[in-house]
């Protein structure tokens, strides 16, 4: 899939909208446009003073533009200073953007179902691969966890909502769809499968560490292929701070990888949970 | 319009203009290909070299604080031989200036990541790290004392005939009698400030951040410290200093040079702009420019310190 170098883009604001007081909705006009792979990010910063310093990583939620013109959006919640600053930019102000960054799902597994697993704002992630499958007409279910109904996506982000039945909602207060925790329905819906259509599922999850800890576990035991996007504290998301590391396996024993260059994106197996 | 000339001469190495990459904030230098010609720089400076590759520190390595960020990485690096293999031949296409900082556990270590990179052609100087806070051993252990400083570089001294910068620690009572101890046993320059030493908790989940416990801090908040040590240092030798603490914008790199550095290294500024180190430069050039300096030399050192009536 094509993607584009990294590159440094100074933008302005054209949208910064809450939904629901929960999700964010940001939309920037930068110079060029740009091409990612579902599960890329960018390193978001610009805005005045040394207070917050360091750049946000967010994903990368949809892209486009002609020549001379590009769009960008990210889809975020406020969970500290930097996406609470974020929240109360206007359009118009200047943001900075490093992108596209890390390593993205990989979409090109020949004859695979893919299950697209997203838990709280970690559909910003899984949206974007829904719509380069259903671009491709390739088959995938999708499955979206939250807290409540109102902490789930505005209807209207989802890509290929036309077509019901392949999405699953899942909230753990039981307001909409399943209820229960979004593991817990992927687990449920893997029972229920022959072993020769489970051995046509590849899983791409992001979502909250434990949720992810518990799809490895899950697709693991079953013999499911399974790509993880991780989150981590970074300085730099580029692969010079060496801040973000995560354990991974690697022969006998394990090593520190950057989530920033050789992820977010991991193969569930090789994190070291 | 004359355009202003920025080279100046780092302890045997001419370089084209004083801005550098500081080690550990820019990988090994071709990480920022994507983003510019890194050949522009008056020179990178790789990330501590050990003699075999090191793991680093476990997760939990980055905490933003006010103004700055602590990091406890502890020094995470391919090693060498994994260096002189890979990244010098990238180095080299690039056209770059390049210097690499090494690092070791015992005086012993130091010696042999020193010889082995003294038989590498094109690189430019060593950057001995006497000062990283964050390894039990090695580091900082062997940068809190003139004595010490000494030793050090003596023994590396001994071992290279490539210019040889030791890069000190703030963490000290007297950098000027530290940056002495280094000029009196072979250090052709030296570099300040490395990080200073930090902490930070969580007051809920009662931990500390970091894995390591503590970490050292850099970003605009040590600015202040930074600039008072390199005037300190500056005043008490003879040989180049090299400027190194918060530096963002061609105005602080300016401070520095009228403290008495004669080159700036930026470090946590790559993080936040990945070109940091280019608008720094345009920034002096600029400056030079508008103010009719047409040397770094003519403007180095030029601190008022009387006071103004």
């Amino acid at each position: 899939m094509p993607f584009d170098r990294p590159r440094f883009l100074r933008g302005r604001i054209l949208r910064n909208e809450g939904r629901g007081e929960i999700f964010y909705r940001i939309e920037a006009a930068i110079p060029e446009p740009v091409r990612f792979v579902p599960g890329q990010f960018a390193m978001v910063s610009g805005w005045p003073g040394n207070d917050p310093l360091l750049p946000r990583p967010l994903a990368l939620f949809r892209a486009g533009g002609t020549r001379g013109k590009g769009k960008i959006e990210f889809v975020y919640k406020v969970v500290g200073r930097g996406t609470a600053l974020l929240s109360g930019l206007h359009p118009g102000d200047p943001l900075s953007f490093t992108l596209p960054l890390g390593r993205g799902f990989d979409l090109g597994q020949e004859g695979r179902t893919y299950w697209l697993v997203g838990g709280g704002v970690g559909f910003s992630s899984v949206f974007p691969a829904a719509a380069v499958l259903g671009r491709r007409r390739a088959g995938f279910e999708m499955f979206l966890g939250a807290r409540t109904r109102d902490h789930l996506p505005p209807k209207q982000w989802t890509p290929g909502g036309k077509e019901p039945g392949r999405i699953h909602l899942c909230t753990e207060d039981g307001t909409a769809g399943f209820r229960g925790r979004v593991t817990e329905a992927v687990l449920e819906r893997l029972r229920g499968l022959s072993p020769e259509s489970v051995s046509r599922i590849s899983i791409l999850a992001c979502g909250p560490r434990e949720m992810l800890q518990e799809i490895a576990a899950a697709a693991g035991e079953r013999g499911v292929p399974a790509q993880v996007a991780l989150e981590n504290h970074m300085a730099c998301g580029f692969g010079v701070c060496w801040g973000c590391v995560v354990a991974v396996r690697e022969g006998e024993g394990t090593a520190y990888r950057r989530v920033c260059r050789e992820g977010p994106v991991f193969d569930a197996r090789e994190v070291v949970w | 319009m004359v355009t202003p000339d920025l080279s100046v001469s780092l302890g045997g190495l001419r370089v084209k203009n004083p801005v550098l990459s500081a080690s550990g904030t820019f990988g090994y230098g071709i990480e920022f290909a994507p983003f510019y010609d890194i050949s522009r720089l008056g020179a990178v400076v790789m990330k501590g070299l050990s003699l075999a590759p090191t793991p680093g520190n476990p997760p939990g390595r980055i905490v933003e604080t006010a103004a700055g960020m602590l990091n406890a990485i502890g020094l995470q690096n391919i090693g060498v031989e994994r260096f002189i293999g890979d990244v010098v031949p990238r180095l080299e296409d690039a056209g770059a200036t390049f210097v690499a900082n090494i690092y070791g556990k015992t005086v012993e270590e130091y010696e042999a990541v020193a010889r082995r990179l003294s038989e590498v052609p094109s690189l430019g100087a060593i950057e001995v790290n006497a000062s990283c806070p964050n390894v039990r051993e090695g580091g900082m252990a062997f940068g809190a004392t003139p004595e010490g400083i000494a030793r050090l570089t003596g023994r590396v001294r001994l071992c290279t005939a490539k210019p040889l910068w030791v890069k000190l620690s703030p963490n000290v009572t007297d950098i000027a009698g530290i940056a002495k101890a280094a000029e009196g046993s072979g250090a052709d320059a030296v570099s300040l400030i490395n990080t200073i030493v930090g902490m930070a908790v969580d007051h809920r989940t009662r931990r500390p951040e970091l894995s390591n416990v503590t970490g050292g801090l850099s970003g605009p908040a040590i600015k202040p410290v930074a600039l008072r040590m390199v005037w300190e240092a500056a005043k008490a030798v003879r040989i180049p200093v090299i400027g190194i603490g918060g530096i963002q914008s061609g105005a602080d790199a300016l401070e520095f040079f009228l403290v008495g550095a004669s080159a700036v290294q930026v470090g946590t500024a790559n993080f936040r702009n990945p070109r940091a180190c280019i608008d720094i430069l345009e920034g002096i050039e600029t400056f030079f420019r508008e103010e009719r300096i047409a040397c770094l030399e003519e403007y180095r050192g030029g601190l008022k310190e009387e006071k103004t009536p």
